[in-house]
C-alpha cells in the first residue's frame, strides 16, 4: 500500500532523473530510497527451531540452580585452593640433626602446652614439670611409653597428679621422635642426643606389644619393662639433615 | 513546519536536506567527539591489556595502574563514545522518521558538551585515583546528575519529534529509538540513585551494579544498534524488511527479557541464590530476540547483495548484525551451568562487554557514520580506500579481540574452576589470551586511525562535492573511471545513471 501523504514510504524515484533543479547540495539526500511497507513474510519453521535452541539452555541453566536461597547445590564444598608448591622447600638450607628434629618437635609441643606449659614446668599441682624429670631426660624407652600411653600413678617425682591421657593416637614415629628430641633439650637439664625416626619407630612396636595395650602406663610397669634405651643407630646431633625430610642432606 | 509537503520527489529532497541542516551542528559534534573519546579508549585498553601480560609496563606512576586505567578505558568507551555514537543517531533517526525539523539544536549543543566535561571530568577524577571502583559506574558522584540533565536535554526533542509526527505509520526503527530513549534513563537513574542515593547494602550495591551494566547494553545499546539497522538496510538496499512478525518478536522479546539479565555476574556472590540463575537465563533467552532480529535484517539484505559489498554503510551495518548473532551465540555460552560459574572472574565478561559495544554496536555506528556525515556536511566522503581499510582491520581486529577474551575467558575460568590447583595454572592459561588482546587493541587503533582521518576531513569540510556517493567498488565498473571515487560528475549533472550508484 502506497499512502502518498508520506514521502518516505514511496517508490523510489530518482530525482535527478526527473527533475532538472535539484537543490543545491541535497544531493545525497535527493539519492535516497524510500522506506517502503514491512514486509510480510511469516515466521519460517528454521527460525522457530533456531530460537528453541537458547530456550532449552536458559531451562537448563534454571534447572542447575538449586534452590531459591540455598547455596548447597552450586557452591563447591572444600572450596580452598592449593597452595602450590613454590619450589623454596628445595631451597632451604640444610640444619643439624638436632635443629631440625627440634624444629619439627616444637610444633608437636604445642599439643603438651596445654598441660605442662609452654616452659615445660607444669603447674606443681596437677600438671607435673618437665624441665627436669628424670624419666624424660633419662631412658628414652621409658620416656616414650609415657607419652604414647600416658601415665597414671605416681610421677619420677613420686608425687601423684593424677592421669595423663594417652598422646599416640595419629602420632607417626617422625612425630614422636622430634616431640622427644625437643622435649628433650628445651627444658632444663639439655640431654644434647637426637631420638631418630629409626627409634620412633622402634617405640611405636614396643608400645603396640605392651601386655596392657592401651591402658595407661604406671611406674612399676616403666621400671619393670622399660628401663631402657630405644634400639637404633645413635645419630650425631651436628649431622645436617634436609630440615623437610629429615634425611641427611647432601654437603653444601 | 511545512505541513503542506507536496509529494514532489524534489520537495521530498528538501524536506530531508532541511532536516539534516538543521541537525547538522549536533549530530557532527557527538559523532566527532564520540570518536576523539574512542581513540582515548582504545589508547588506554592498549596500556590496560598489556598491563595484564606484562605487569612491569609503564608502572612508574600512580595513574597509569591498572586499577585505574582499565576504569577509565571502559568508560570512555562506554560514556565517551558509546553513548554519544547512539545519542547522534537517535537524534538524527527520530528526526528523519517522524519528519521533523529539529528546533533545539542549539540546546542539544550544549547538552552534549555538557555531557562531554562530566565525562572529561571522570575519566580524570578515575585516573586521579577518586573512581568509585564499580565497572561501568566508576565516575565520581559528582559526574552522574550532570549526565542524566543533559541526556534528557538531549531526548526530549526526539520525544517531542515523535508526538508531533505526522499521522500514521511508526515505523519499526521508532519502536527502538522510543524504548531506548525511555530505558536509558530509566536504568541510569536506577542504578545511581539505588547505589549513590540510598545506603543500602553493600552486597545488594554490587547486584544492582551488575544489573546496570546487563541492562545499559540490552536496553540502550543494543536496541539503538538496532534502530539504527532497520533504518540503514531498507533504507539503502530500498527493499522491504523482511518480516513484520520477526521484528514484532525481536522487539517484544528483547523488551520483555532484557530487565531480567545481569546478576549472572554475581554467580556465587552471598545473593539470594535464585538471582544469579534468573539472570542467566534471561541472557541466554536474549539470544532470541539477538536471533529474530538478525535473520530479519540479514534476510533484508540479502535481496541487493551488490548494494551491500558496495556501499560503505552497508558494509559496516551488515558486519554489526552478523555480530549480533554471534552475540547471540555467546550469551548462550557464556551463561549455562558449565561455563557460567567460571566466567566471573575470567576475561570473558570484559570480552562479551566488547562484542556487544565494538562488534555489534560500533559498527553499526560507523555505518551510521558513513550514511550521516556526507548529508549534514553536505560533501561526500574521499576516498573509498580509507573505509575499506577501516573495514577490514576493524573486522580482524574486532575478531580477533572477541574470539580471544571468550575464547581466553572460558580457558581461564577452567583454571579458576580448578580449585585443587594453584592460582598460577589459570594465570598461565590465561597469558597468550592476554597478548593476544593487546595485540588486537593495537590492531582496532591501527584500523581507527584510518576512520579518524577520514572523519576529521569531513569535519573541516574538506569533503567532495559531487553529487556520486563514494563506492567500494569491488568489481571494476565501466563508469567508474577513477575506481576510488566512483564517477566524477559535478553537482548538477544529469545524476546517477547506474543501479548501484543509488546504493549508498
Amino acid at each position: 500500500m502506497i499512502d502518498p501523504t508520506k514521502p518516505d514510504l514511496e517508490e523510489s524515484v530518482n530525482v535527478t532523473a526527473t527533475h532538472e533543479r535539484v537543490v543545491r547540495g541535497a544531493a545525497a539526500a535527493s539519492r535516497e530510497n524510500k522506506l517502503t511497507e514491512n514486509g510480510a513474510e511469516p515466521v519460517s519453521l528454521w527460525v522457530t527451531a533456531l530460537c528453541f535452541i537458547p530456550v532449552l539452555a536458559a531451562g537448563w541453566t534454571l534447572g542447575n540452580a538449586g534452590t531459591l536461597f540455598s547455596y548447597k547445590d552450586t557452591v563447591k564444598s572444600g572450596y580452598v585452593r592449593m597452595i602450590p608448591d613454590d619450589g623454596e622447600g628445595d631451597a632451604i638450607p640444610p640444619k643439624t640433626a638436632l635443629d631440625a628434629y627440634m624444629a619439627k618437635g616444637a610444633k608437636i609441643y604445642s599439643k603438651c602446652s596445654g598441660c605442662h606449659g609452654p616452659d615445660g614446668k607444669g603447674d606443681g599441682a596437677n600438671y607435673p614439670s618437665l624441665a627436669d624429670s628424670k624419666w624424660v631426660h633419662g631412658e628414652t624407652e621409658r620416656f616414650a611409653m609415657v607419652i604414647l600411653n600416658g601415665l597414671t600413678g605416681p610421677t619420677s617425682t613420686g608425687k601423684t597428679f593424677g592421669v595423663m591421657p594417652a598422646q599416640g593416637a595419629g602420632m607417626s614415629a617422625e612425630d614422636l621422635a622430634c616431640l622427644m628430641t625437643y622435649v628433650r633439650n628445651n627444658f632444663g637439664t639439655k640431654t644434647g642426643d637426637v631420638v631418630t625416626k629409626q627409634m620412633g619407630v622402634a617405640a611405636l612396636e614396643i608400645s603396640g606389644k605392651r601386655a596392657k595395650v592401651g591402658a595407661p602406663v604406671t611406674g612399676d610397669e616403666l621400671t619393670a619393662d622399660h628401663s631402657k634405651n630405644l634400639p637404633g643407630d645413635v645419630l650425631d646431633p651436628k649431622t645436617m639433615l634436609d630440615p623437610k625430610t629429615l634425611e641427611p642432606a647432601a654437603a653444601q | 513546519m511545512s505541513t503542506a509537503s507536496s509529494q514532489t520527489p524534489v520537495n521530498d529532497a528538501i524536506r530531508r536536506a532541511e532536516i539534516d541542516v538543521s541537525l547538522r551542528h549536533p549530530v557532527m559534534f557527538f559523532f566527532t567527539s564520540g570518536a576523539a573519546w574512542l581513540a582515548v579508549a582504545i589508547l588506554l585498553g592498549i596500556i590496560s591489556s598489556a598491563k595484564v601480560h606484562s605487569p612491569g609496563f609503564l608502572d612508574g606512576c600512580a595513574f597509569l595502574t591498572y586499577g585505574r586505567v582499565q576504569s577509565a578505558h571502559i568508560s570512555a568507551l562506554v560514556y565517551g563514545w558509546g553513548c554519544q555514537a547512539a545519542f547522534g543517531s537517535l537524534v538524527w533517526l527520530m528526526a528523519r522518521l517522524s519528519r521533523q525539523e529539529c528546533r533545539a539544536a542549539g540546546l542539544i549543543l550544549v547538552a552534549g558538551h555538557v555531557w562531554n566535561l562530566a565525562v572529561s571530568l571522570g575519566i580524570f577524577a578515575i585516573l586521579a585515583g577518586k573512581g568509585t571502583g564499580m565497572p561501568w559506574m566508576e565516575f565520581p558522584v559528582f559526574a552522574w546528575v550532570p549526565m542524566l540533565a543533559s541526556y534528557f536535554l538531549i531526548a526530549l526533542w526526539s520525544m517531542v519529534q515523535f508526538k508531533v509526527r505526522p499521522a500514521g505509520h511508526v515505523f519499526i526503527s521508532q519502536w527502538y529509538i522510543l524504548a531506548a530513549l525511555i530505558w536509558f534513563p530509566w536504568v541510569f537513574a536506577t542504578a545511581h540513585i539505588m547505589i549513590h542515593g540510598f545506603s543500602g547494602n553493600p552486597v545488594m550495591d554490587a547486584a544492582i551494579n551488575a544489573w546496570y551494566r546487563s541492562a545499559l547494553i540490552f536496553l540502550f545499546f543494543l536496541p539503538t544498534g538496532i534502530a539504527a539497522a532497520y533504518y540503514l538496510i531498507p533504507k539503502v538496499t530500498g527493499r522491504p524488511v523482511y518480516s513484520y512478525s520477526l521484528s514484532m518478536l525481536g522487539f517484544w522479546s528483547l523488551a520483555i527479557l532484557g530487565p531480567w539479565a545481569g546478576m549472572q555476574k554475581l554467580t556465587g556472590a552471598p545473593i539470594p541464590n535464585f538471582l544469579p540463575y534468573l539472570g542467566a537465563a534471561a541472557t541466554i533467552l536474549i539470544a532470541v530476540p539477538a536471533i529474530a532480529v538478525g535473520v530479519n535484517l540479514l534476510k533484508t539484505a540479502a535481496g541487493a547483495p551488490d548494494t551491500v559489498v558496495n556501499s560503505p554503510t552497508l558494509r559496516f551495518t551488515v558486519a554489526g548484525v552478523i555480530c549480533l548473532l554471534v552475540v547471540a551465540i555467546a550469551c548462550v555460552f557464556l551463561n549455562n551451568p558449565a561455563i557460567l560459574p567460571g566466567t566471573q572472574f575470567s576475561m570473558a565478561g570484559y570480552g562479551f562487554d566488547l562484542l556487544v559495544l565494538y562488534a555489534f554496536f560500533s559498527f553499526i555506528a560507523f555505518g551510521m557514520i558513513y550514511f550521516v556525515v556526507p548529508r549534514i556536511t553536505r560533501r561526500e566522503w574521499l576516498s573509498s580506500r580509507l573505509i575499506k581499510m577501516h573495514f577490514f582491520l576493524s573486522v580482524y581486529g574486532v575478531a580477533l579481540v572477541v574470539l580471544v577474551a571468550l575464547f581466553g575467558g572460558a580457558m581461564q575460568g577452567i583454571g579458576l574452576e580448578a580449585f585443587k590447583q594453584p592460582f598460577e595454572d589459570a594465570m598461565t592459561r590465561a597469558y597468550p589470551y592476554a597478548v593476544a588482546t593487546t595485540l588486537a587493541w593495537c590492531f582496532l587503533l591501527f584500523s581507527n586511525v584510518f576512520f579518524f582521518f577520514h572523519l576529521t576531513l569531513m569535519w573541516l569540510r574538506l569533503g567532495r562535492r559531487s553529487s556520486h556517493p563514494t563506492l567500494l567498488g569491488v568489481h571494476h565498473d565501466d563508469e567508474m573511471h577513477d575506481a576510488i571515487h566512483g564517477p566524477e560528475g559535478d553537482i548538477d549533472n544529469g545524476g546517477p545513471g547506474s543501479a548501484t550508484a543509488h546504493s549508498h
